[in-house]
């Protein structure tokens, strides 16, 4: 079996040439039979590994179109006077609404470039949904909740994963080429990109993220001292 | 083909390999995260243009009931329009270390009527609470722990930013009550658990210095309807003999205890609330009220936009020395429904003082009724109408009637 390695260094050119010619076998053998997956770990300089962190593909190879994601639609929670997820990365065009299952108002609110938008006080499921069609983080907040905090990432194509808490991920379905994957995270001083080439099966990487410590989460939620 | 387009067509070439070649680096910027400051500032300003009562507020002295009145000219009384700054809210936050987070809120008011004159009766700077916060939780519950200066929480009313109503501009008897003498100098904690199904069980107990003077208002001034939150450093004037009380006056060296419960159930569509409150008052020292009481609530969402919120108090105070004794009332129920942007609200208000040495001293039974309407929009902007009338029969006999309305403009930051 050939495993292909992560390359440090871009030579675009070649990259591109390489990579056509993959996708190009790719589709002459049967394309979705050659689908594979990119695995890793998403760690810091420490080696201690990072929850929480996007890690998605923003090229991919040449002469290759990004498929049209499964699914167009996403839903950030709101519970206990938290957002649910946290993190949550879309594709860009997606939908995405904000219920809201607390039993009291929440004002959702972003100020981010990628998307400017409020919903008035609102309870329940009745908000009207928001669409992200610009790439990039929009960091979100209730204006009634200080606390309350959490990133919308807005990625180019369907190829992207959240790490859970060990820092692992799998970007699954991906015909064979040379990928562009940036790994990224809420508390990252530089994010990481790497160019990475895969031929079949599973492809192993480790993204290293530069991060700032983390803080002590404001108090979330719970009981009657807690205001609207 | 000109010198010149030759220079554009590489130039375009050259920013199209570097593009291809790193095409995040352009990105990046769009996805990178302001990192939320340690410090925060909160500001709420509420500007009203207000017609109250005939009377005198309470406020000054008089016999009005709600939060702004008329003014006394002789035995006559004269109805006034007034500007007032209702309210002007700072609350600076800061995390403090170790999980822990320091809350402040300090509040100034004043007022303006047709004739230029002022209200004498406004504090200088209210320091309304002050407090440090920690909390050890997870998805499915928790404990958390407040010391400093707060208000033991069982208004149903007071969850608005800034400690303001949500529903209306005037909370109701019951809870304008519990915002006026209810501060408490100590400790609370909390804890709380939600089922995997989304119900939630919560309980709070506290204990703390200060509110050895609680009860007087109602027993010498009785019930009134006002958003006026009164600080740790206030002094409220009491009906008879121009007298004044100090909310934060602690003689006996007893501290108040407290706690609370609430459930609310899975599906969302309310929570039960009780709660009880003893300050333990000693009434071998004097000054010092023994007051203790219990409150009960629902607070409802049976349908998207409609909220509907029922409290009811009971309890007793009395002092040494006066024939003041009493038993206290109050109930209310607020209907209100929100449609996009627009709220609507509805309460009725009953509230009682029975005498319980078997004089009229301290006798009073009333009601209110409270239609407000309420507009937010560009997220920090809120204009609002409200109307209350109020009766009771503690008022002296030819004061007139309780009723004003009020026209607001609440920025919050």
């Amino acid at each position: 079996m050939m495993v292909s390695r992560p390359r440090a260094a871009v030579n675009g050119m070649r990259a591109s040439t390489l990579g056509f010619a993959t996708v190009l076998l790719a589709l002459l053998l049967g394309g979705d039979g050659m689908a594979a997956e990119i695995t890793g770990k998403v760690v810091d300089p420490s080696g201690e590994p990072l929850a929480g962190a996007v890690v998605f593909v923003d090229t991919l190879p040449a002469g290759m179109t990004a498929p049209a994601p499964a699914e167009r639609t996403a839903a950030m929670d709101q519970v206990q006077k938290q957002f649910v997820p946290h993190v949550l990365p879309v594709v860009a065009g997606t939908e995405v609404s904000f219920p809201n299952h607390d039993q009291i108002h929440h004002h959702v609110y972003s100020f981010s470039r990628t998307k400017t938008f409020e919903l008035p006080l609102h309870k329940g499921e009745n908000a009207q949904p928001v669409t992200f069609d610009q790439l990039g983080a929009a960091k979100i907040g209730c204006n009634i909740h200080d606390w309350m905090d959490a990133v919308i990432v807005v990625v180019p194509t369907p190829y992207y994963a959240l790490t859970d808490d060990a820092g692992l991920f799998v970007l699954r379905d991906m015909p064979p080429g040379t990928y562009g994957v940036v790994g990224w995270h809420e508390r990252q001083r530089t994010s990481q990109r790497q160019s990475v080439e895969v031929v079949d099966n599973t492809t192993p990487i480790t993204l290293t993220i530069d991060v700032n410590p983390p803080r002590a989460r404001v108090p979330a939620r719970g009981g009657a001292r807690s205001y609207e | 083909m000109k010198l010149g387009s030759v220079i554009t067509i590489a130039l375009t070439l050259v920013a199209s390999l570097a593009s291809a070649q790193s095409p995040y680096d352009e990105a990046d910027e769009r996805y990178e995260v302001e990192e939320k400051s340690r410090f925060s500032l909160r500001a709420l300003v509420d500007l009203r243009v207000v017609q109250g009562s005939e009377v005198p507020s309470w406020q000054e002295n008089g016999p009005g009931k709600i939060r702004y009145g008329g003014i006394a000219d002789g035995a006559a009384f004269e109805r006034v329009t007034r500007f007032a700054i209702a309210q002007l809210a700072l609350q600076p936050a800061v995390e403090i270390g170790w999980g822990w987070r320091a809350e402040a809120q300090i509040n100034w008011d004043g007022d303006l009527d047709e004739h230029g004159n002022t209200s004498p009766d406004h504090d200088p700077v209210r320091i309304i609470e002050g407090f440090v916060r920690r909390d050890w939780a997870d998805a499915g519950g928790g404990w958390s722990a407040v010391i400093g200066l707060s208000n033991p929480p069982f208004s149903l009313e007071h969850t608005g930013p800034a400690r303001t109503p949500v529903l209306s501009l005037t909370p109701s008897a019951l809870t304008s009550w519990l915002w006026e003498e209810g501060r408490v100098l100590g400790a609370e904690g909390h804890w709380w658990h939600a089922t995997p199904e989304g119900a939630e069980l919560a309980a709070f107990a506290g204990a703390g210095w200060g509110p050895d003077q609680m009860g007087i208002l109602l027993a010498r001034r009785g019930w009134v309807l006002s958003d006026f939150l009164s600080g740790a450093n206030s002094r409220l004037p009491v009906l008879d003999g121009n007298g004044f009380t100090e909310v934060f006056d602690e003689r006996d060296g007893r501290p108040a205890v407290y706690a609370g419960a609430s459930l609310a159930d899975p599906w969302k569509i309310g929570s039960a609330h009780v709660g009880y409150f003893d300050n333990l008052g000693d009434l071998a020292v004097t000054g010092v009220w023994e007051t203790r009481y219990g409150v009960a609530g629902l607070a409802l969402t049976p349908v998207a936009g409609l909220d509907v919120t029922v409290q009811m108090l009971y309890g007793t105070t009395t002092t040494r020395g006066a024939a003041l004794a009493s038993t206290i009332n109050a109930f209310y129920p607020i209907v209100s429904y929100r449609w996009r942007e627009h709220r609507v609200s509805f309460r009725y208000d009953d509230f009682s003082v029975r005498d319980d040495d078997g004089g009229n001293a301290t006798q009073e039974d009333g009601n209110a009724y409270t239609v407000a309407y309420l507009l937010e929009f560009w997220l920090r902007h809120r204009v609002a109408f409200e109307y209350v009338w109020v009766d009771s029969d503690r008022a002296a006999a030819g004061v007139p009637g309780d009723d004003g309305w009020q026209l607001s403009y609440r920025f919050r930051y």
